[in-house]
């Protein structure tokens, strides 16, 4: 291993500790350091947003009460990814306690925590335990540094040396001790050091053995308070009727018979977030559903309401007519393709896909004369802000936003239109109010994760070897549907008839003042393989469908299509599909040692009874993962008996918290590779509970075998990098058993 | 007005009587820990017990059940429980780091809880059968599986140990998923 890499994690890197901890008394008495974490990435824009951060923004507060209580409150929200639990874990490896002993809560947006210049805020991407890794470490060392300096003026110890901390407490070489509680009034007199050394990873005692998941005994219990769990005294339910075509509009109403009905508050027509609805208010959720079903509802179709045949046809037409913007040029593919002895062509089709959190959308808003406060299930509670402000009449100065537990995020609620929605019946009504979505609601109007179109070639040389790949892909851009809230969230500031100017510009912006969209092309663009030259473009082609972040976004496409190529071209080959890939990989030493520890673990070459082997390695956000599913064929089904998946995310904090999001991201990928599949008639989604929306069940969940490379490179993303490989190590297992080369989603043997 | 037991507790509910079992348990008593997730039956999120039965609550109508015996997850222990005082299926699910975004997992442990009741011994075959109707968006599946079994097991050592198990020590052991070796896998 490359020494420079493994003393990179605990030496200071030249980042100066004042730049992003500040240390403050609590008017209680106590310990406040707040600490400025890098935003999360990957989501169109980076860590500063458009315009550089010049200013100082702490986004995360350690609180250390006189009463002994340590408090860790972060902006960082919890979907079931482990963020909770690992980014404590790095905080109480330095900060010398039990990870157990730490209370974390949510800051949310327009608290006593927030911050007036707040930027974007967003928990996804698989980023928060890798971006914050160094700083939320330094944040524990430097709060211990100064406990032990508080400990040596009581004492009027000369200096610190004599004394050490463990278990929350100070303790002197002599055996006096001192507890953090007792100390934190004094520490917060002292400036935050600068020089303080982290541990060596052989001096951690819980990073990368921490194994219990802080959040599991609410979840266990029935206590831990989702979004749509939250009360209000007198609050009112609110349930919507939304145009089934997007883009579709009320033209005629009938409300008489849903106001008559028990219980009903109001019935009327809204807009918000680009849908048009009609609202029903009522007092119990009940009364208001009943009621829905009264109203007389003619809706006007807009001009454009695609199908998904007409879409795919949209793409093949780009795909004809358009060169794309180029995002890979390596060498000279045109040359490769004049000089091939033959080339190797194939097209793949990947289907429109929902979320389908099991926590349908909802949201509470109280509005009255003091301002409004709302409760949501949001990924980013400043975009959550510009939302209600953009669909009320209040000031983002006068909006709190709270966060709540998540059921289920995969990057639907990193948009928000159910707060738009609550907001703006919230408003108008003065009392407080919970919307809740049903599932044929969350199904019919998610922001999809696209459908795509891709047409690869690869050639052949002379000498019968692989010369040159290229990959073209049809695919709309997703910055587009969410750079409306994201902008203005950036700009808290500017008056709200601001927003759509801010929206226009973060779009005009996209690649200027914000990163490049490469929602359509990650994962294509850097093919890992040495195949020389190579061609990648993106034809942006826009079908007018609402698309979003949908977990691990691009590469949940580009991954099945990579993989499943580098397949065709192995067998074309006539090589066995591990070692051409290990072949080509002679570049990435990580990727090839997952490879050969993943075909140990799941003894590739020798499948399981009945069964065929496909092996499939991708990076995304960073980690590498490779797997070997063995499949089972009968007839027309199949069923995937045992998935062994290898991970490198470089050093592990939490490894039990590794394995589950492996074990969750494998059969997230199987519900889309056995059955995901949003179609679109006369612009409306056809699909709409989970008869027609299947997601995988019990009985069809494999065994699942979860490897951790051991490294102590710095950690990166695994809340999503288990999804992209298993759709086609399972397509590559039915090739080897059937010779079907499946290249559509969900996979359908003939 | 309807009559209803849940938890132990008898209420007299002036509520609709085609109001689902699910919405009048949540907004009407309080108790949230029954989540929503289709209204149709199909995902198991609503699951509680109707005199020992696990029932999908969404679709029930509070007229059917007039007179009855709910129990809801917060039926299972006592309100903020320790560890301690857990149910065996509840301690197994935390000891095996089951939940991740957690809003299934009440109605997986009350259709779990039912199972053991029924069969203190499944088989992988059982489970599939007993647990087939409730999704898990986070694909906890292995983990359910593993953690009814470990539940079974014990529960089967507290009938044979009843002292230890009062003590909390068949509980006490944490074993969690490790990486296999190669030689550890089966292949039939």
């Amino acid at each position: 291993m490359d020494k420079s890499l493994r003393t990179s994690t605990y030496t200071n890197t030249g980042l100066s500790r004042r730049s992003f901890l500040k240390a403050s008394a609590l008017s209680s008495g106590g310990l406040l350091l707040s600490v400025a974490l890098p935003g999360c990435t990957a989501i169109g824009m980076k860590n500063q947003g458009m315009v550089s951060a010049g200013e100082w923004q702490s986004n995360a507060w350690l609180r250390i009460d006189t009463d002994n209580r340590i408090t860790f409150i972060l902006d960082r929200v919890e979907m079931g990814q482990g963020t909770y639990t690992g980014l404590v874990t790095l905080l109480a490896e330095e900060l010398e306690v039990d990870p157990a002993l730490v209370q974390v809560e949510f800051a949310g947006v327009g608290s006593a925590y927030d911050n007036p210049l707040y930027k974007l805020q967003i928990t996804g991407g698989s980023t928060s335990v890798a971006s914050s890794f160094k700083r939320i470490r330094l944040a524990g060392a430097s709060a211990r540094e100064m406990l032990k300096q508080a400990a040596a003026q009581v004492w009027a110890l000369e200096n610190t040396s004599t004394l050490h901390c463990d278990n929350g407490q100070v303790i002197h070489s002599n055996g006096k001790t001192l507890s953090y509680g007792e100390l934190a009034s004094i520490a917060a007199t002292f400036a935050v050091p600068e020089d303080t050394a982290l541990k060596s990873p052989d001096e951690y005692r819980y990073i990368g053995k921490y194994n219990k998941r802080l959040d599991a005994l609410q979840k266990v219990t029935g206590q831990a308070v989702y979004g749509v769990d939250v009360e209000l005294p007198g609050m009112l339910y609110a349930v919507i009727s939304r145009a089934p075509a997007f883009g579709g509009t009320v033209k005629n109403l009938d409300s008489s018979a849903a106001k008559a009905a028990s219980g009903v508050v109001d019935v009327f027509p809204l807009k918000a977030a680009g849908r048009s609805g009609v609202a029903v208010v009522a007092r119990s959720y009940w009364q208001a559903r009943k009621a829905q079903q009264l109203l007389q509802i003619e809706w006007q179709t807009p001009e454009v309401a695609p199908s998904s045949d007409a879409i795919f046809a949209q793409y093949a037409r780009d795909l004809d007519n358009e060169d794309g913007e180029q995002v890979r040029d390596d060498g000279d593919f045109d040359a490769a393709a004049e000089q091939a002895a033959s080339t190797l062509t194939a097209e793949y089709q990947l289907p429109y896909l929902a979320h389908a959190t099991l926590e349908p959308q909802n949201c509470v808003v109280k509005a009255d004369a003091d301002g409004m406060e709302v409760w949501a299930p949001t990924q980013s509670a400043s975009m959550a802000r510009v939302a209600a402000g953009k669909h009320s009449r209040y000031s983002l100065d006068d909006i709190v936003i709270h966060t709540t537990w998540i059921g289920g995020g995969f990057g639907r609620r990193i948009l928000q239109d159910y707060v738009a929605e609550c907001a703006v019946i919230a408003d108008r009504l003065q009392q407080p109010v919970k919307l809740i979505w049903n599932r044929e609601e969350d199904t019919a109007h998610d922001w999809y994760r696209p459908a795509s179109l891709h047409r690869l070639q690869a050639t052949i040389g002379a000498d019968g070897k692989a010369s040159g790949w290229q990959h073209r892909i049809a695919h709309p851009k997703v910055f587009e549907w969410f750079v409306g809230d994201a902008a203005p969230a950036q700009y808290p500031f500017m008056p709200k008839l601001m927003f759509p100017m801010l929206a226009g510009a973060g779009k005009l912006g996209e690649g200027i003042l914000a990163p490049k969209d490469s929602s359509g092309y990650e994962g294509a663009n850097d093919v890992p393989y040495a195949l020389g030259n190579i061609d990648v473009r993106f034809i942006h082609s826009e079908p007018g469908v609402p698309v979003g972040y949908w977990r691990s976004v691009g590469f949940s496409h580009n991954g099945f299509v990579t993989e499943s190529f580098i397949d065709e071209l192995a067998h074309q080959q006539k090589q066995d599909p591990l070692n051409f890939r290990l072949e080509l990989l002679a570049q990435h030493p990580r990727a090839q040692s997952l490879l050969r520890r993943v075909a140990q673990l799941a003894d590739w070459g020798r499948p399981l009874p009945g069964c065929h082997q496909g092996v499939a390695i991708h990076k995304s956000f960073n980690t590498w993962v490779a797997q070997i599913a063995d499949v089972q064929v009968e007839g027309k089904t199949f069923s995937v008996k045992r998935v062994v998946c290898a991970v490198d995310c470089g050093q592990a904090v939490n490894p039990d918290m590794i394995r589950a999001q492996m074990e969750g991201g494998i059969n997230f990928a199987l519900t889309a590779a056995l059955y995901g599949n949003i179609t679109l008639k006369d612009g409306a989604v056809q699909q709409s509970n989970f008869h027609d929306y299947a997601l995988l069940r019990m009985p069809e969940a494999p065994q699942i075998v979860v490897d951790i490379a051991d490294n102590q490179y710095d950690p990166t993303g695994v809340g999503e990098p288990g999804v992209p490989p298993l759709a086609p190590a399972v397509a590559n297992a039915l090739f080897a058993a059937t010779g079907q080369r499946l290249r559509r989603l969900p996979l359908q043997l003939a | 007005m309807i009559r209803l037991t849940v938890n132990g507790v008898e209420h007299t509910l002036d509520v609709e009587g085609d109001t689902p079992l699910l919405w009048v348990v949540r907004d009407v008593l309080g108790l949230k820990g029954s989540k929503f997730g289709c209204g149709a039956g199909l995902c198991g999120a609503c699951t509680m017990h109707l005199n020992g039965q696990p029932i999908r609550t969404c679709i029930m109508p509070l007229s059917a059940v007039a007179g009855q015996n709910i129990t809801t997850i917060e039926g299972l222990s006592p309100a903020n429980a320790t560890p301690q005082q857990l149910t065996p299926v509840q301690q197994a699910w935390l000891e095996l780091n089951v939940p991740q975004c957690g809003y299934c997992q009440s109605g997986q442990i009350m259709a779990a809880t039912a199972l053991l009741a029924s069969n203190p011994n499944p088989s992988d075959a059982d489970i599939d059968n007993a647990m087939s109707g409730n999704i898990c968006r986070c694909g906890t599946y292995p983990r359910i599986r593993s953690a009814i079994h470990k539940a079974a097991g014990m529960m089967s050592a507290a009938v044979s140990h009843p002292q230890a198990a009062r003590n909390g020590e068949l509980f006490s052991e944490v074993t969690l998923p490790q990486a296999t070796n190669s030689e550890e896998l089966s292949h039939g």
